[in-house]
Formats: C-alpha cells, sequence, structure tokens
C-alpha cells in the first residue's frame, strides 16, 4: 500500500501518515517526494510517500492488548468521578488499548484547565490515575489525553529541537532548553540523534533535567 | 468542595480508607486542608520524593481556580 502525506517539516508529514495509518514509524517506509524548498517567501510543503510494510500489519494485531472490562469500568469511573469533584465535569473514553498501555480520552468543555498551562494539570491527573491503576493491576500504564494534547505536544517539542538545532548550527553556540521530563528529552535526543554537526546533553539532576543542543565538532570516521 | 476531593483521592489510594480524615482550616486568603491518614498508609500519599503528594497539590489548585482562595495541603504524620 502507498499512500502520500504532507506537512510543514517531514516530521510533521511522518506524525500525520502514523496517525491516520495507525502505524508506528518501524513499519512503515518513508520516502521523501518532495522537500518543500520551492522558493526564498514561499515556504512549501514537504510531501512524503508511505509505503506500508504489509505482513507488519498483523503483527500490531497482536500487540493490542484487551484488558478486564472490570478493570477497565473501573478507571473510568475513578477519572470521570475525579473530574467531576475538581468541579469540571466531562466524558471519559476509551482511546486505545496497546502494548500494555490503555488511553483514556477527556471530552469536557473545560478542557483548557483540565490539561493545564504546559500539561501540568493532566500530568498530575495522569499520575493519580496510574497509581490507582497500578493497585488493580500491575504493569499498566495509562495515558490520559485531552483534546489530542499529547500528541500535539509531540509535534512541537521535535519542531523546536529542530528549530533550536538549526539555531545552534547558524551560531556555534549551544542553547539549553527549559526542564522537561524523561519522555519530552528522549524526543529530542532522538530527533537530533541523525543530524550531523549537532549533539545533545542533558544537564541537571532529578526527573526534569535540561537538554543542551551544542554543535558536535567530532569529525564522522572516514570511510575507507 | 476541596475537601471532598481531597478525600475522595486519598480513599482511592491507600489501604485504610476509613482512616481517612480531612480537617478543613479556613483562613481569610487561604484554605489549608490536613489530611490524616493511617500511619501505614502515609507512604502511599506522598509518594517517592513526594511525586503523589505534590500531583494531588497541583490537581487541587486546578480545581481551586475557581475560586480566589488559596488552598494548602498537609499531610500529617
Amino acid at each position: 500500500m502507498v499512500r502520500e502525506f504532507e506537512g510543514k517539516t517531514e516530521q510533521e508529514a511522518i506524525a500525520k501518515a502514523m496517525e491516520e495509518l495507525q502505524l508506528v514509524q518501524e513499519d512503515i517506509d518513508i520516502e521523501v517526494v518532495d522537500t518543500g524548498k520551492r522558493s526564498l517567501f514561499k515556504k512549501g510543503n514537504v510531501k512524503i510517500r508511505v509505503h506500508v510494510r504489509q505482513q507488519k500489519e498483523e503483527k500490531k494485531k497482536e500487540e493490542e492488548t484487551s484488558f478486564d472490562e472490570d478493570f477497565e469500568e473501573k478507571i473510568v469511573e475513578f477519572l470521570s468521578t475525579l473530574l467531576l469533584k475538581m468541579g469540571y465535569p466531562g466524558t471519559v473514553e476509551i482511546n486505545f488499548r496497546r502494548n500494555g498501555k490503555i488511553g483514556l480520552n477527556i471530552v469536557s468543555e473545560h478542557s483548557a484547565i483540565i490539561i493545564g498551562k504546559k500539561g501540568k494539570n493532566l500530568d498530575a491527573i495522569q499520575l493519580i490515575v496510574n497509581v490507582y491503576a497500578g493497585q488493580l493491576l500491575s504493569h499498566v500504564k495509562v495515558v490520559v489525553d485531552s483534546e489530542n494534547y499529547r500528541m500535539r505536544h509531540e509535534e512541537f517539542i521535535v519542531r523546536l529541537a529542530y528549530k533550536t538545532a538549526q539555531n545552534v548550527k547558524k551560531n556555534g553556540k549551544s542553547q539549553l532548553l527549559e526542564p522537561m521530563n524523561p519522555f519530552e528529552r528522549r524526543l529530542i535526543h532522538t530527533a537530533l540523534n541523525d543530524i550531523d554537526g549537532i549533539e545533545t546533553k542533558s544537564e541537571g539532576d532529578g526527573l526534569f533535567k535540561q537538554v543542551r543542543i551544542l554543535v558536535d565538532d567530532t569529525l564522522p570516521p572516514l570511510r575507507q | 468542595m476541596e475537601k471532598d476531593l481531597v478525600e475522595y483521592i486519598a480513599k482511592s489510594l491507600v489501604d485504610s480508607p476509613d482512616e481517612v480524615e480531612v480537617n478543613v482550616i479556613e483562613g481569610e486568603q487561604s484554605t489549608i486542608l490536613e489530611l490524616k491518614v493511617a500511619p501505614n498508609d502515609v507512604g502511599k500519599v506522598i509518594g517517592k520524593q513526594g511525586r503523589i503528594a505534590n500531583a494531588v497539590r497541583v490537581i487541587l489548585n486546578a480545581s481551586a481556580a475557581k475560586g480566589n482562595k488559596h488552598i494548602q495541603l498537609e499531610i500529617l504524620d
């Protein structure tokens, strides 16, 4: 199967493709059709062509985890009661069940405050729901989302990584990003891993470390 | 209202929900909530490096954002 996707950046196009096809990057081959460098003033979109590996589609189905109905009911109930007691009622639906994770989606008119600044409230809610879920069932991870915030935030972080890396390359000066959690930091490290001449390092202590993006001046090994 | 919220979260996390107690101390500009749980459960509401306690505080503050009062959570042991 071959499909085409467009986005402002290559990353965005890939993210779009993965979301729509419900596949992870390992399951698809990506070919950049149009890099979007059309002219100085007009920024064209990047167009990519995605080749889906057929055999992998069956594998993906196996990875779908099913949970006890009772368990699902309990965490949905817990989260909706929590929201109600917070004074921001909403409905909770199950987004996905995959690789031992269960995704919950909050639909509420109060989603702005439920998410909070930089997702602070959503993260706190997610932590409490995970502690609660951990009592019922071990080795389960609950992802709490609203208004597709998690995915939008991921895109934002990756875009920030590229933008900062470009600046660092241009000025030769390293830049320190604001404190981030391990998941966010990993997004930055992996996004910039393939970029030549750029290096990333984590600085600081505790859960929230800062990523420094710097010029990597060690020469790549010569090919012989 | 906020008392209810803390009570609900604490009761969901501890082994002895019957021993969860929340006292409200109303001040002029702020409200202090004192959370009391069974000795064995103190760790459950605080968490590693206070992660759970802090998450409860964040949730509490989000909930209290409607009013104009500061809310403080204290865990008694």
